[in-house]
């Protein structure tokens, strides 16, 4: 029997996977060789180009959402796990305490210090600042102005003489009662001047993170060493927030919803997924539309299928049980990136790519070294 | 800058102020009214000011290295 290839309509339902009341279908993609007899479903870079895109629906500095739309999901998981494990940012890795007579434990007081992100000029934190090496066991750190940023804590509390004798605000009774993020003092070092002054200067991302709450007598005095590192190592080098993607849903109306109906499937889906449009002359003339005899009464459309949250609360209605069909495009995914600010959000994505492809290289030529 | 800065001071370490050097005294701090209590050895354990019994050892004066983890 000779082989008929797919219509354009049979490609399109391959991508989609199913979701029903109680159960989720097609949940694999299919694409590849060997699965559909008689088609070439070779990887191929020319066809791979033809359909992929990539649409940009926000781009903020801390937030960016974008689709990858075509492409597999090991890809689209690779760029996820890059973005939070690999891309290398700048924290603060040793606390040296010279005094702290606070109630938080030194133990405790480095951990939180570490986990604040800070920022500064782009060029000297990914172009000029390099990996710090490690000492071996008994050696002393290669510390220097190209991979140790030193910043320095030094705060006591006292009392305000100033205050009202009524108070009860320990902020406005004491002075430097709380610790805040904005009372680290970055200490440049070398040519760390020329990368990191003015409004590059190496600074708490958001300054009012409390780190201490002191009362007089108390104080904190310790200097940090920052160094680069990545978010395989530690949490507090991911460069994200969080980066997550979702799976494109799709919602298709079989058949026409008018009416109070229209009202009550729309208040199934989160706001702005379906619409209500009036139905049209035209649509009301057409046999066998469903719609005749309705002309002017309110319909549903599925305007933003992107914003459904696929709950499929609609499921659960009798009337809407055979109307509509809900799934998710395989190959379509929405990512989410927040930056926590040391880079742009879109350049954490890009910084991913080219961490893939230094990654795909790599394996390259270990592979020729393996056959050599 | 180097690592070296950060070195722990090596030799014996002495917790003594420095206005009671020399005198054997080492410094307490009151459990009860936070005066500084300086005591001899073998002189009994109690505030000079208050008269509490509970005294305690004032924190190193050593730096001490964290890891921020
Ligand atoms: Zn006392």
């Amino acid at each position: 029997m000779p082989h008929k290839p797919p219509t354009q309509e049979e490609l399109e339902k391959r991508k989609i996977v199913g979701v029903n009341f109680e159960t989720v279908t097609d949940v694999s993609s299919t694409d590849f060789p060997g699965h559909y007899p008689g088609e070439d479903h070779a990887w191929d870079i020319e066809r791979f180009k033809k359909g992929f895109s990539v649409e940009f629906h926000q781009n903020d500095p801390y937030e960016a959402s974008f689709s990858l739309i075509g492409c597999d999901a090991s890809i689209a998981n690779a760029f996820r796990r890059i973005m939070i494990a690999d891309v290398p940012t700048l924290a603060i890795e040793n606390v040296f305490i010279w005094n702290n007579t606070s109630v938080i434990q030194d133990e405790v007081l480095a951990h939180r210090l570490g986990l604040i992100p800070f920022t500064g000029g782009r060029e000297g934190l990914h172009e000029f600042l390099k990996w710090f090496e490690k000492p071996a066991e008994g050696e002393q750190p290669n510390c220097t102005d190209y991979n140790t940023v030193e910043l320095s804590l030094d705060i006591k509390c006292e009392d305000n003489d100033d205050a009202d004798s009524k108070e009860t605000d320990p902020t406005k009774l004491y002075h430097h009662a709380h610790v805040y993020a904005k009372d680290i003092v970055f200490k440049p070092i070398g040519r760390q001047e020329q990368y990191f002054s003015g409004e590059n200067i190496i600074r708490p991302v958001n300054p009012d993170i409390l780190i201490a709450k002191l009362r007089p007598g108390q104080q904190i005095s310790l200097t940090m060493h920052m160094h680069k590192g990545v978010g395989s190592d530690h949490a507090k080098f991911s460069p994200v927030a969080t980066a997550s993607y979702r799976i494109m849903p799709t919602i298709t109306i079989t058949q026409p919803i008018l009416g109070r109906d229209a009202e009550k499937f729309q208040k199934c889906f989160p706001k702005g997924v379906i619409g209500l449009e009036k139905v049209t002359a035209k649509e009301a003339a057409q046999k066998g539309s469903g719609y005749r005899g309705h002309e002017g009464e309110l319909k549903a459309v599925v305007v933003d299928p992107k914003r459904d949250t696929v709950s499929r609360e609609v499921l659960r209605h009798e009337e809407f049980k055979d109307k509509v069909k809900l799934g998710r495009r395989r190959d379509h995914f929405i990512y989410l990136v927040e930056s926590t600010g040391q880079w742009e959000s879109d350049a954490i994505f890009l910084e991913s790519v080219s961490h893939l492809k230094a990654k795909a290289k790599s394996l390259e030529q270990q592979l020729v070294n393996m056959v050599r | 800058m180097s690592g070296q800065d950060y070195e722990a001071p090596s030799g014996a370490f002495s917790q003594r102020d420095d206005a009671t050097a020399g005198s054997g005294a080492m410094i307490y701090r009151c459990g009860d009214c936070a005066v500084r209590v300086p005591l001899e050895k073998g002189a009994p354990i109690r505030c000079q000011k208050c008269g509490a019994r509970v005294l305690y050892k004032e924190r190193t004066k050593r730096m001490v290295q964290f890891e921020a983890r």
